[in-house]
């Protein structure tokens, strides 16, 4: 089946590629049917277990025996699991070629498909005897790194954490820098070359290696030893001083950005979610408002057209209402303290309303009398103003 | 529905939201579009009734009953209660085994014996590995005692699983603590049962020593070990008992829970390090030096993965890569870029990233808890918030009758004196039914005291309903406003005439869960109140907005309890004066903002002149 639309796909880009830069899609019926199927669970189910199979596939040819017994096998599923893919990269780039490089698992795709082409490319290249073919074979296993996109949890837990990457990079950027300060130092101190500790502190990419191992603590007693052993006596300051400011301020400080930034994201993620919750349940009932009143506007219409009026209808209809028929009821605004509350509510207001008017009547008042005190003339000329 | 058309320019949303509701509740559209017969018109009550539900049956039988199908929360219901209700069980001559088995088990002699056993097999397992070894003679009654200990608690355990299958099959299995303990008893009983009596048969050396060697049982093999194990294990079941331990295992499993896709990641990345660590390190695994310590540890993809753990623990890393780079044909560049990323992006940043969710975790579970603790108090407020204004509406028909009579004199009494009987049997009522309520704390009578204070100002505001009116004629030519102002004048009467309406029209039915009996008692909030106070508390109007805002989302979560039965007219009429009190609100508001743009035009006015 994935051939077929493999050949279908390649006739329709052919003709549409050259379309879709200036003018819009001719071909609009079939990018819908593209799209539809790309969307839909059967073809992600396809390519999930695509992926699974072939890294289940690539733990089984790990075993040099295996591989050679069942050749044929690890050959055709590769082409299988070659074809897959590329499938599935040409079509989605089909539907949409713009927004496709976008969205950052596409682009992944794209890596996961140039690291497919390695080896082969290798081979044609540099012929059968390279010595970095492994190398080439080993970077295949990033083929399970496809799988993400298909897991909603895992995408979201990317994002959340994906926001941290600045300050995580920031926190490596300034272990680096430290390391590489020390890291000349030591050089400096340790490597020089007639009594020096060569293998340790020779040149600088040893030197960052012996840093690094002091600052993940692993074995630095072994090489704090050798430094001994040369009767260096700053030696020990130089390391103790490393390890508490790599080991026990950096690397720390790391775990506490790390946790602030991790409850920052969640939080705002879970506030969007309630966020569009809420959203959707207020457009539902404005949905259900705007629909009872244009019932409402219907029927208030209907007394043009013949018939009873609406209001005479809601009359005749509150006389059949008998006053011994109960309704029992338990939402809120109809229950004793809703409308207790609500008077009391209403009284206070009353109560203010009642105060300012007194407010009103006496400001009144006093601009009457102050009216009356004006010299004449004035009072002529200020009740000319009234007038108007 | 007559301002509808009268105020058609004018929209409130809560005048909307009234209507709309008034024609949910009663199916308004329905029946003015002639499908009143689609429209339930009685409820539950009336069928339950027999001689109306004879009436009703005879009118017309295809007539339709609400049912009100709001979720009450009732709380758990055992399992117990629910073999109760089945009726086999309510049919039966006595109760079933498993309600007896069920009663057996939840009974706390029953549960502090198990208790005991637990204890007093720990106690007996410790004894025995000591005596274990050691062949004195004199310690053989110690010995027999112990065993039969063993054999005894074994049987009680067996006998528990037993009740606990014969009080429900099903739910046993359900719960993981159950399947624990159906775990250790089996295993228990399989240590005792084969390593007991084989333990036993070899003593006198008759049995075949191939059969032994057949079930691979001796005093030292490993199963038997493990098998005693299961007996330790069973005293784990006495943590499940303790409530702070049960919490905190629960935190735990939630964070973890959550932490789920996190260590999918996890996965993910062991394995592509894992599988590309064969590859990369296929000379070195494959390279025929001497003395290489780390040689087989990149050989497959199990010992890979082991060594990809071993890294991502940071132990040993350095001497790994100080081994690999021995062997000439690996190459340095991407064995070093191997290890250091994977530190870097696995024990480095993952385990951080590890750290900050659980903590993160942690904290949320915390908040959790807390929203519930808070959720709990904001109910309990809510609770006292209702009990206060019931409280204060009865005593609002309580004060008159004292004040009444002593204000007299002072201030016309706009008491009739029907209203005033009335109003004493009211208040008789009311007594008894706030004697009834007298549940309520001390603390509660203290702010009922208070709530007087506030009292006093709700029934100044009423009488001054009627000196509105009288002060509004004096000024009527300073406000050019004046028609307006009347038909506010008789909204707010309207306002008061429905008050007094809604007071002699409604009968509470509140069916808590305490109380049974129907209480009944018409609460007149402020109909009766015209005598009238000059003291004016103006602190007290904050209080009462602060109380309400804190309150209301409490008082509308809870009100599930209680229902309302309205008369049908009434309950028309209420919805029908709501809407109109928001149009009238909104009206006087206005009529307020004209007043005030006025008097301020009019004093600019007289300043300048």
């Amino acid at each position: 089946m994935s051939q077929h639309y493999y050949q279908e796909s390649t006739r329709a880009v052919s003709s549409s590629l050259f379309d879709t830069a200036s003018e819009a899609r001719k071909d609009t019926q079939f990018q819908e049917f593209v799209r539809k199927v790309i969307r839909s669970p059967i073809f992600q189910n396809i390519m999930i277990s695509a992926i699974t199979m072939n890294a289940v596939f690539m733990v089984l040819w790990t075993d040099y025996k295996l591989r050679y017994k069942l050749f044929r096998v690890f050959e055709i599923s590769e082409v299988l699991f070659v074809s897959t893919y590329a499938c599935e990269f040409f079509m989605k780039v089909y539907v949409d070629p713009i927004n496709y490089w976008k969205d950052g698992y596409n682009l992944l795709d794209v890596v996961i498909i140039v690291i497919i082409l390695v080896p082969y490319s290798l081979h044609k290249i540099k012929g059968k005897h390279y010595r970095y073919h492994n190398i080439a074979d080993g970077i295949q296993s990033l083929r399970i790194l496809k799988l993400i996109p298909y897991s909603r949890g895992i995408r979201t837990l990317i994002t959340a954490v994906g926001q941290t990457v600045y300050t995580m990079a920031s926190v490596l950027t300034l272990l680096f820098i430290l390391m590489f300060i020390f890291a000349i130092l030591g050089f400096c101190l340790f490597g020089v070359p007639e009594k020096g500790d060569l293998d340790n502190w020779g040149n600088l990419a040893v030197a960052f290696f012996t840093l690094f191992s002091l600052a993940t603590v692993d074995g630095w007693t072994n090489l704090q030893e050798q430094l001994d052993k040369r009767k260096f006596t700053v030696s020990r300051v130089f390391t103790i001083i490393f390890i508490l400011l790599a080991s026990f301020i950096f690397l720390n400080m790391f775990v506490g950005v790390m946790i602030m930034h991790t409850e920052d994201s969640i939080k705002k993620f879970e506030r969007e979610l309630m966020m569009e919750r809420h959203m959707m349940l207020t457009e539902e009932k404005q949905l259900i408002l705007k629909r009872q009143q244009e019932d409402v506007s219907r029927l208030v219409n209907t007394q043009k057209s013949g018939g009873k009026g609406f209001s005479e209808l809601v009359e005749d209809f509150k006389t059949t209402l008998r006053h011994t028929d109960p309704m029992v009821l338990d939402d809120f605004g109809t229950s004793l303290p809703f409308i207790n509350v609500y008077l009391s509510t209403l009284d206070n207001q009353d109560a203010t309303v009642k105060k300012l008017q007194e407010l009103y009547y006496e400001i009144v008042n006093v601009l009457n009398l102050m009216l009356e005190d004006l010299p004449q003339e004035k009072k002529s000329h200020s009740s000319e103003i009234l007038s108007d | 529905m007559v301002t509808l058309q009268q105020q058609g320019h004018l929209k409130l949303a809560r005048a909307d939201a009234i209507c709309s509701r008034l024609i949910d509740t009663f199916s308004l559209i329905e029946h003015l579009q002639g499908l009143s017969q689609a429209v339930p018109r009685h409820t539950l009550q009336e069928i339950t009734d027999p001689s109306r539900q004879k009436k009703l049956m005879m009118g017309d039988q295809h007539q339709l009953v609400r049912f009100s199908v709001k979720p009450r929360h009732v709380g758990h219901v055992s399992h117990a209660q629910r073999m109760l209700s089945r009726l086999p069980v309510r049919c039966s001559w006595r109760p079933p085994l498993s309600l007896w088995a069920g009663w057996v088990l939840a009974s706390p002699i029953f549960s502090n014996f198990i208790i005991s056993l637990i204890f007093l097999n720990t106690i007996v397992l410790m004894v025995e590995i000591e005596l274990l070894e050691s062949t004195n003679t004199k310690l053989w009654p110690l010995k027999l005692t112990l065993e039969v200990a063993d054999w005894f608690i074994l049987f009680s355990f067996v006998l528990e699983i037993l009740l606990m299958w014969l009080s429900s099959f099903f739910l046993f299995w359900k719960n993981a603590w159950n399947v624990f303990d159906f775990v250790v008893t089996m295993g228990n009983c399989a240590w005792m049962l084969l390593g007991k009596f084989i333990h036993h048969l070899c003593f006198p050396q008759s049995l075949l020593p191939e059969i032994m060697k057949l079930i691979g049982v001796s005093g030292e093999s490993v199963w038997l070990q493990l098998l005693r194990i299961c007996r330790v294990l069973k005293s784990l079941k006495l943590f499940a008992r303790f409530r702070q331990i049960r919490v905190i295992i629960l935190a735990l499993m939630r964070a973890l829970k959550s932490m789920t896709f996190l260590l999918m990641l996890l996965l993910i990345f062991f394995y592509i390090f894992a599988v590309t660590g064969v590859y990369f390190f296929e000379d070195y695994s494959r390279s025929t030096l001497e003395n290489l310590e780390y040689n087989m540890f990149f050989s497959d993809l199990l010992n890979s993965l082991v060594t990809v753990f071993i890294l991502f623990t940071l132990d040993h890393w350095y001497a790994m890569l100080q081994d690999v780079w021995k062997v000439p044909e690996a190459s340095r560049v991407f064995s070093s870029i191997y290890v250091i990323l994977w530190l870097l992006l696995g024990s480095i940043i993952f385990r951080n990233i590890i750290v900050a969710m659980m903590v993160t975790n942690f904290q949320n579970i915390r908040n959790e808890l807390n929203e519930e603790m808070i959720h709990l108090e904001v109910q309990y407020k809510a609770d006292v918030f209702k009990r206060r204004i019931i409280q204060r509406s009865a005593l609002h028909v309580f004060k008159p009758n004292v004040i009444s009579q002593g204000l007299c004199d002072l201030i016309p009494c706009f008491f009739s004196l029907d209203l005033e009987a009335s109003q004493r049997k009211i208040s008789e009522d009311l007594s008894e039914a706030s004697k009834e309520e007298s549940e309520i704390s001390v603390a509660e009578e203290g702010a009922a005291e208070h709530t007087d204070a506030e009292h006093s100002a709700t029934e100044h505001s009423d009488a001054e309903h009627s000196d509105v009116e009288r002060g509004d004629t004096e000024c009527s030519d300073a406000e050019h406003s004046g028609v307006e102002r009347g038909d506010t004048e008789c909204s707010d009467a309207e306002h008061s005439d429905a008050e007094q309406n809604k007071a002699k029209k409604y009968m509470k039915d509140s069916s808590k869960k305490k109380s049974s009996k129907a209480k009944v008692y018409p609460s007149s909030s402020s109909t009766s109140s015209s005598a009238s106070y000059d003291s004016f508390f103006p602190t007290d109007k904050l209080d009462w907005e602060t109380l309400v805002h804190e309150n209301l989302p409490g008082l509308m979560d809870m009100d599930q309890d209680d229902r309302v039965v309205w008369p049908r007219d009434s309950l028309f009429r209420y919805f029908e004066l709501l809407e109109n009190l928001q149009y009238n609100i909104e009206e006087r508001k206005k009529l307020q903002e004209f007043a005030g743009k006025d008097l301020t035009q009019f004093q600019e006015l007289s300043i300048l002149g």
